[in-house]
């Protein structure tokens, strides 16, 4: 089925190399997002099926723009994953506790980014 | 993924670069807080994206720099040798990486 994603993050090469992923080998459409404050907006003119947030970003980082999202009620039920470098426990029961749906971690299989997106929310 | 891979080569490079130049500052004990924190930011990103593009040992490597230059007290003068290396191998990693496709 065709699939709407919403991409957050600052790095233009993860941005690109994540999107052409989405786009090739699943057929899905994506939009994408150099900051937090540029996706808020954006999820909540173009509702995608889902939002892939980087952790780490200038300004308004992954957790704050998570945050504004659940606050409008526009976006508010959007299933969000978290997509970060950090691999230590630590982070990732942090990022667990957020009440994200997923934690996917960089570096990714742009041959399975898509069907790592499909199992964490349940797509056939 | 190749052309993906030379687009943002460019950016790959100044990064390594970055993390060359601090461990060239920690071998003269000229490290400072904008450089620590530069090449901190340079390791995670390389981190991030060098596994992507098939580059897992990269992956690797950066994420020991990350680590190193994480932290708020500055490496020893002594690790700048091992951390020239580690950035050494990135680069070299790099520019010997072979088409995906």
């Amino acid at each position: 089925m065709g699939r709407r994603i919403l991409i957050i993050d600052d790095e233009e090469d993860i941005r690109e190399v994540a999107s052409l992923s989405l786009e090739t080998v699943a057929g899905w459409e994506v939009i994408k997002a150099s900051s937090g404050a540029q996706g808020v907006a954006r999820a909540a003119e173009q509702h995608p099926d889902a939002i892939l947030l980087d952790v780490m970003m200038p300004g308004m980082d992954g957790p704050a723009t998570f945050r504004e999202l659940r606050k409008n009620p526009a976006t508010a039920a959007i299933p969000v994953l978290l997509l970060t470098a950090k691999v230590q426990g630590t982070d990732q029961r942090r990022f667990a506790d957020l009440g994200v749906e997923a934690v996917l971690f960089k570096p990714f299989d742009p041959l399975t980014l898509s069907a790592q997106i499909s199992r964490a929310l349940g797509w056939k | 993924m190749d052309r993906l891979w030379l687009k943002f080569l460019p950016e790959i490079r100044e990064r390594v670069a970055t993390l060359e130049a601090a461990a060239a500052a920690v071998t003269a004990k000229t490290l400072n807080e904008s450089r620590r924190e530069a090449a901190q930011a340079a390791a995670h990103k390389l981190a991030g994206v060098l596994g992507t593009f098939n580059l897992t040992r990269g992956t690797d490597a950066a994420r020991e720099l990350e680590l190193v230059f994480s932290s708020s007290s500055a490496p020893s003068a002594s690790s700048g040798k091992h951390l020239a290396a580690r950035a050494a191998e990135l680069r070299a990693m790099i520019e010997s990486r072979k088409s995906s496709d």
